[in-house]
């Protein structure tokens, strides 16, 4: 994968330096700030009056994991124009959330998703509860694995192809982190991450994006120029189609990216927790507004970043350092600003995937303890503290099943298990959000029906596709049985999940729910029972 | 119960039966409340159509027609490169209507409704028990008994 170590050895140890005082800071102000008492609302939630920009910055950081700091770079830096509508996909995605979830999602939520649809399907919701706990752990230990297996290929950038030893330690400290800072910080612990990463991320991505367009006297066109020039490609750098041209079902293969970015986002267990955290839909709607110029703000530096790095490297250099391009970054700030620059952006690409790990954790522990074991196998009589301990170990079982599965998967593209996650929140739990919220008649039944059939469409899919078989950069290359053309099966499994929603609710002949309950629903939804 | 004003005849967009099952809030029925529907549904479906549809569009048109998108503007700036800038242009603008359509159209009726809502509860003397599953968001959840703390 990789044929040299593309950063010296003392912005390694630069980087390991800056790396642990972040994280040995960050760990003591989690540690100070966890729940103070026994109390699950504190645990899931966190601080419930923080600011709008303090709220807009977890967003944020809960939102834009290496994936976006590395991978996309990446991909402009190869790819140019397809790289760049990547990174206005990851921006659009959080215009849905404000418009259509964000509002409606606080007022009717509690703790998690399966508190709303309970709301709006009180007898059927543990049913209902169980399929949601089931999906919402699929996506979080899919993203959970990518972000590990991510901190093994961002060590390859150091050293090499990683020994096992190095490799084993590498996933099992930033696991052991991670399960730090989810089962003993709770949600205070985990805001505190996600704050620090976002402000370190967006201050570093818009520095050196500043640097790279002074080196161009911030004449954009100079840089674009000489982008193009150095991209060996010429003028079709900027244009559409070097990685996603060609063949119908490779644009095919483009849109139904964009299709699960762009809807996943809003059913991303993660940043639907983060949305129920502040106190009041005014609050919230502040704070969305700030992630999303926040993000947009990311993703802006990130194309600079991209194109900058083929104008000031060239194509070839960042080849042979990493063929998928996720060196890029790193590159480019060793061109700027020495081994210093190398270090600080290491680090943060470290924190930030540690981070998102950190949401993603904490995610699906309060699925697992509030729904799966509070509400279903205790039938909600269990107490606060029995609640929290379950959420605590749920935390930490969860971490150390993302982790067993890194190291078996450590040779897996992060970006592909991402896409994965992204396609099965839009198929599955995106249909259950947009029914439960906007249509009367939607039944529990549609809801089991779109739940586990948009999962098992999306998985199903992803099997048979070439990530799985018959490609060079799949996971068995030798065997073929790849019947489905695209890398992402969004554009099939999204529309699915919508119609076995509707499928199952019109032909649901069981006991309809209490006459009223809609209505309640809805006032509640609307009008709110705060502020 | 409080006496309403007659249903506008343009209001149900979804018909409510079993009003007489007593609708628990006794405001769901209220032609207010309809508007209040319409406002926010309105202009949040049409608003996401237009930016998350629009993106999608621009996505397929750089697929399928690139000859249209590389027609150069000026310098290295082409038609498809100008679209992709316009995008956040668009999500700016998008994000603004949204909040000031909130603040005019929206927020004003949920307050009034809410007020109402208060209002029915208060006379009814809370006869309306409160739904079952979950509680409400926002009102202070009981405090932990013991005051260790817990790591």
């Amino acid at each position: 994968m990789v044929t040299a170590a593309a950063i010296d050895d003392s912005s390694l140890q630069l980087t390991f330096v800056l790396f642990l005082t972040v994280v040995v800071i960050t760990l003591f102000t989690a540690l100070l700030t966890a729940p103070q008492r026994d109390e699950i609302s504190e645990f899931y939630l966190g601080n419930r009056a923080m600011s709008p920009l303090r709220n807009g910055l977890a967003m944020c950081g809960d939102y834009l994991s290496a994936a976006t700091l590395l991978g996309s770079t990446g991909l402009v830096a190869l790819t140019g124009y397809d790289g760049l509508m990547y990174l206005g996909g990851t921006t659009v995605a959080w215009m849905m959330v404000l418009l259509l979830i964000a509002e409606p999602l606080h007022r009717t939520g509690k703790f998690t998703l399966g508190d709303t649809v309970a709301l709006r399907l009180p007898r059927q919701q543990r049913p209902v509860r169980v399929a949601l706990a089931v999906c919402i752990l699929a996506i979080t230990t899919l993203y959970l694995v990518a972000q590990l297996v991510g901190s093994v290929a961002l060590l390859t950038q150091f050293t090499g192809v990683p020994s096992g030893t190095t490799r084993t330690l590498c996933v099992v400290v930033i696991g052991t982190f991670v399960i730090l800072y989810a089962s003993l910080g709770g949600m205070p612990g985990a805001t505190v991450i996600q704050i620090i990463k976002a402000v370190m991320l967006i201050v570093g991505v818009l520095f050196t994006a500043g640097w790279v367009l002074h080196r161009f006297d911030w004449n954009p066109n100079a840089l674009l120029e000489r982008a193009a020039e150095r991209s060996g490609t010429g003028v079709t750098f900027l244009e559409p189609g070097l990685r996603y041209g060609g063949t119908v079902s490779n644009k095919l293969d483009f849109l139904s990216l964009e299709l699960a970015i762009v809807l996943g986002l809003a059913a991303l267990p993660h940043v639907l927790m983060r949305l129920l955290a502040p106190r009041s839909s005014s609050v919230l709607r502040s704070s969305v507004l700030w992630a999303i110029g926040l993000v947009g703000a990311v993703c802006f530096g990130a194309g600079i970043l991209g194109l900058g790095a083929t104008a000031l490297l060239g194509r070839d250099t960042i080849l042979d350092t990493d063929r998928t391009g996720n060196a890029s970054v790193l590159l480019l700030a060793h061109e700027l600003g020495g081994s210093v620059l190398t270090a600080l952006l290491t680090c943060l690409a470290y924190l930030t995937l540690l981070a998102v790990a950190v949401g993603l954790t904490l995610a699906a522990a309060s699925s697992l303890a509030h729904d799966l074991y509070s509400e279903v196998i205790r039938k909600g009589r269990a107490s606060e503290t029995e609640e929290l301990t379950v959420a605590r170990l749920s935390g930490a079982v969860i971490g150390i099943l993302g982790m067993l599965l890194a190291l078996v998967a450590w040779g897996a593209n992060t970006a592909t298990l991402a896409f994965l996650a992204f396609a099965i929140a839009a198929s599955a739990i995106l249909p259950t959000i947009i029914y439960t919220l906007f249509w009367r008649r939607f039944s529990a039944k549609g809801a089991l029906l779109s739940l586990y059939g948009g999962l098992l469409c999306s998985v199903l899919l992803a099997v048979f596709s070439p990530v799985v078989s018959s490609a060079p950069a799949s996971f068995y290359p030798e065997a073929d049985f790849a019947w489905f053309p695209l890398q992402n099966p969004g554009i099939v499994s999204i529309p699915v999940g919508f119609l076995l929603g509707w499928l199952g609710t019109v032909l649901d002949k069981g006991p309809a729910e209490e006459a009223g309950t809609h209505e309640e629903f809805e006032v509640r939804m609307l009008v709110g029972a705060d502020d | 119960m409080p006496e309403f004003p007659p249903r506008r005849d343009d209001t149900p967009t979804f018909p409510l039966p079993h009003i007489e099952h007593t609708p628990p809030s006794g405001i769901s029925d209220h032609p207010e409340f309809h508007s209040l529907r319409r406002a926010q549904r309105r202009f949040g479906t049409r608003a996401t159509i237009l930016s998350v549809g629009g993106f999608l569009l621009y996505v397929l048109l750089s697929s399928f027609v690139p000859a249209v998108m590389n027609q150069p503007l000026f310098g290295h700036l082409t038609i498809g490169l100008a679209l992709g800038l316009g995008q956040f242009a668009i999500m700016g603008v998008t994000a603004w209507c949204y909040v000031r359509h909130m603040r005019t159209r929206v927020d004003p009726l949920a307050r009034g409704l809410r007020s109402r809502l208060h209002e029915n509860e208060n006379r009814r003397a809370r006869a309306a028990a409160p739904p079952q599953g979950a509680g409400q968001p926002g009102q202070p959840l009981r405090q932990g008994t013991r005051g260790f703390r817990t790591w």
